[in-house]
Order: structure tokens, then C-alpha cells, then sequence
């Protein structure tokens, strides 16, 4: 039972195409396993259907048409190479997002204390910050530098913090204004997530008295 | 009346192209763009094509003018949106979404991969999900048409504060904060009239969609 979906705007956002690609990324994911949020992201598309089709045209150039005929039977574009992805050890009955065929995933790696991350990559985007993070129960999953939005998607066993409890399926949404501190529940904690404004991780607050 | 004024009358397999001219021509409905898709997707017809051209072509170039860009960039993207219908037409299923919303995740899609050009790799293409087996009936396209405008009506239903909102988000390359700023609001209350817009487009759509 889903209990956290991405804020409307967030969803008008993402349908509007206008979120950062490591967001709309995880926000992808969730809706991916969400029916409440997929017929949401259908009527907001429908939106933006019915929002094109009222739209004042502008109109082409006089040949443009005549040059789209000369290309239809080029072919199309081969499909971009598969991305490279590690084989990464995860408990029995978690499958990665669909939407994560697309991207780039290292190994897991130890970044503190019972965390690990695999940081993931987008060929087409490849500043933006996202990971699969992978973290014990008990520990901290992240803390935060406040650098802006920051989207995580639970993929297997859950967290909590001051807005609630998630666990699979939930995304939880969190800008600068936030000051959340998430703890991963007994089982640990694996999600998928993306952070604007780079990442602090609890070991190096310790380290650097933060 | 032109042939392309009256495409659902044209054999599918009459291929002869007439040229794409006027853009004040009486607009087909939502069933009858669903009709001219099935029909690229069925039999690579292009008069079918054209008239899809016809209506889309100059909206998507004025939607992407008004996403920021300048008139040559918004024209080559449009071009290689229509070749991406003409390639993908089969994959469109209008007991998922209507013509314009389909060709609206295609635009917006192109938009995003613009965007992103000037480095090396493209965004890869959009999820496709599994292509329709058969062409779609005329009760498909009914229910479509339909539910273009129920969807229609919604909008009608918003008041002009949440509309400029709701439009702002799909026509500017700004974010909420920066709407805000524009309009001289809070962004509470933007996302407020966000929320409310949305929770009347379900309200009124609910048993469809
Ligand atoms: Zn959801």
C-alpha cells in the first residue's frame, strides 16, 4: 500500500517535462509501480494534449513538409548501446525500476557505516547525482547539506522520519526547507535516489563535527 | 474543400500527397486524428500523413517557440517530432491517450532532448509500451473522442488563476519558483492553485482516463 506520492506540482512538473532529469528519473520509478500516480501523469498529459491542440499555430516553412517526405524512409536511428550495469547483489525479490534499463549503475560501494551506494548514471545527463543506496537497519540514509530538492523512492524494506513511516512503493520528497533525517527501519533500507546540491553522508558530518 | 479537409474519405491505400497549404481549414476532431494515426501505423499512408502534418506540425512548433526556442531550432525539432509519429504511429493506442496527448509526450520529449544536444548522447526514446495488435475501433475512437472532451470541459472548469498556472507549467521552461516570481506570488500559493487544479481534472474525469 503506497502511502507517499510525488506533491502535485512535482507530478505537473514531470508531466510538463520541465523536472531535472535525475528527479523525473526516480519520480519515473515511482510511478512506474503506482496506478494512483500513472492515472494522475495520464490526465496532466491529456492536459497538456488539450493545452497543444488549443494552442495559436505558427506555421512552417513553405518546403518544410515537402522535406519531411523526402526523409520518411530514411531509417530510423539504431537504439543507443546498452549501458553498462554491475551485477549488484540484492535481496530475493527486489527488481530495479524498468526506468533504470536506461542508465548506467556501478558497484556498491562502502561510504560509511553499514551504508553502501552504486551510483547511477544517465548517459544523457550524466551531472545529475543519483545512487542506489543501500543502507542497514538502524543507520542514518543520508544527511543533508541542503543544497536543494532531493527525491527518494524506496525499493525494498523502508525508512522513517518526522513526516512518516515508508517502505516500498513510497517516495519521499525533501527541498532545502526540509530538514529531514531519515533512518532506515530494522530490515535496512534500499532505494533509489536523487539529490540536487551533492550529498553529505553521516560519517563525514562526524568527521567534519557537522 | 480540400482532400486533406476530408482524409477519412480517402482510400488508405491513395498515396498521392497534395501539398500542405492553409492552416485556417476547419480542424479535425479527436476521433478523426486517432483515425489518421491508425492509418499511418496500418498501412504507411501518407495522405493520412499529411493532414496529421496538416494540424500538428504548426502547433508543435508553436508550443516549442513558446518552451524558448528560436524559429529555426523550433522547426527542425518539429520535423524530427512528425518523423518520430510517422516512425512510432503504431505505437500509439488511443485506449491510452488521446492524438494530441500522444503527440504532446513526443513534442515534450524532443523539447527535453534539445535541451540536452549540446552533449553528446540523446535521450533515449520514450517508454514504448507494447504496440496495439489491432487497429483500433471505432468504439475506441469513440470513447476517445469522448474523453477529449470531458477532458475539455475540466479545463473550463478551472478558474483563470489556476489555468494560467496549469499552463504556465506546460508552455515555460520555468519552474514553479520562478512562475511564482514572474506573477509576483507566494509559491504556496501557486502550488495551491496547482493542487486545486488537478483535484478538479479528477474530479471530472474520474470515471474516465
Ligand atoms: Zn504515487
Amino acid at each position: 500500500m503506497i502511502k507517499h506520492h510525488p506533491s502535485a506540482e512535482t507530478l505537473l512538473s514531470h508531466a510538463a517535462g520541465t523536472l531535472a532529469a535525475g528527479h523525473a528519473l526516480v519520480v519515473a520509478a515511482h510511478i512506474e509501480g503506482c496506478a494512483h500516480c500513472q492515472a494522475e501523469l495520464a490526465r496532466l498529459e491529456a492536459t497538456g494534449g488539450a493545452l497543444l491542440d488549443e494552442i495559436s499555430p505558427a506555421a512552417m516553412e513553405p518546403e518544410a513538409f515537402a522535406e519531411l517526405l523526402a526523409r520518411l524512409d530514411e531509417p530510423a536511428p539504431p537504439p543507443p548501446p546498452a549501458p553498462r550495469q554491475a551485477e549488484l547483489a540484492l535481496p530475493p525479490g527486489l527488481r530495479l525500476p524498468k526506468v533504470l534499463k536506461t542508465a548506467e549503475i556501478g558497484r556498491w560501494r562502502w561510504i560509511g557505516p553499514g551504508v553502501r551506494h552504486a551510483k547511477v548514471r544517465l548517459p544523457w545527463a550524466r551531472e545529475q547525482t543519483l545512487m542506489l543506496l543501500r543502507v542497514a537497519g538502524g543507520r542514518r540514509v543520508i544527511h543533508h547539506s541542503h543544497g536543494g530538492a532531493e527525491f527518494t523512492q524506496v525499493l525494498w524494506g523502508g525508512f522513517h522520519d518526522h513526516t512518516g513511516q515508508y517502505g516500498p512503493g513510497d517516495i519521499g520528497e525533501a527541498d532545502e526547507t526540509t530538514l529531514h533525517q531519515p533512518v532506515a527501519d530494522e530490515e535496512g533500507c534500499i532505494c533509489l535516489a536523487s539529490l540536487e546540491g551533492g550529498l553529505r553522508l553521516p560519517w563525514l558530518s562526524r568527521l567534519f563535527g557537522g | 474543400m480540400n482532400a486533406i479537409d476530408t482524409p477519412l474519405f480517402l482510400a488508405p491505400s491513395q498515396t498521392r500527397v497534395p501539398p500542405v497549404t492553409a492552416l485556417d481549414a476547419a480542424a479535425p476532431d479527436a476521433a478523426a486524428l486517432a483515425a489518421l494515426i491508425g492509418r499511418v501505423a496500418a498501412a504507411r499512408d501518407r495522405t493520412a500523413f499529411a493532414a496529421l502534418y496538416k494540424h500538428f506540425a504548426p502547433r508543435v512548433k508553436a508550443y516549442l517557440v513558446r518552451a524558448g526556442m528560436v524559429g529555426g531550432e523550433a522547426e527542425d525539432v518539429t520535423q524530427n517530432v512528425m518523423l518520430t509519429l510517422w516512425r512510432k504511429a503504431e505505437y500509439f493506442d488511443p485506449a491510452r491517450a488521446g492524438a494530441a496527448t500522444w503527440v504532446f509526450a513526443i513534442a515534450r520529449n524532443a523539447r527535453i532532448d534539445h535541451a540536452r544536444r549540446k552533449r553528446e548522447v540523446a535521450m533515449p526514446d520514450m517508454e514504448e509500451p507494447e504496440a496495439p495488435d489491432t487497429a483500433p475501433s471505432a468504439e475506441a475512437l469513440t470513447l476517445a473522442a469522448e474523453r477529449d472532451t470531458r477532458l475539455r470541459g475540466a479545463l473550463n472548469t478551472l478558474t483563470p488563476e489556476q489555468r494560467q498556472i496549469v499552463q504556465l507549467s506546460f508552455f515555460s521552461d520555468t519552474p514553479h519558483a520562478a512562475i511564482a516570481s514572474a506573477l509576483n506570488l507566494p509559491l504556496g500559493t501557486v502550488k495551491s492553485r496547482i493542487r486545486l487544479a488537478m483535484g478538479k481534472l479528477r474530479a471530472v474525469l474520474e470515471e474516465g482516463l
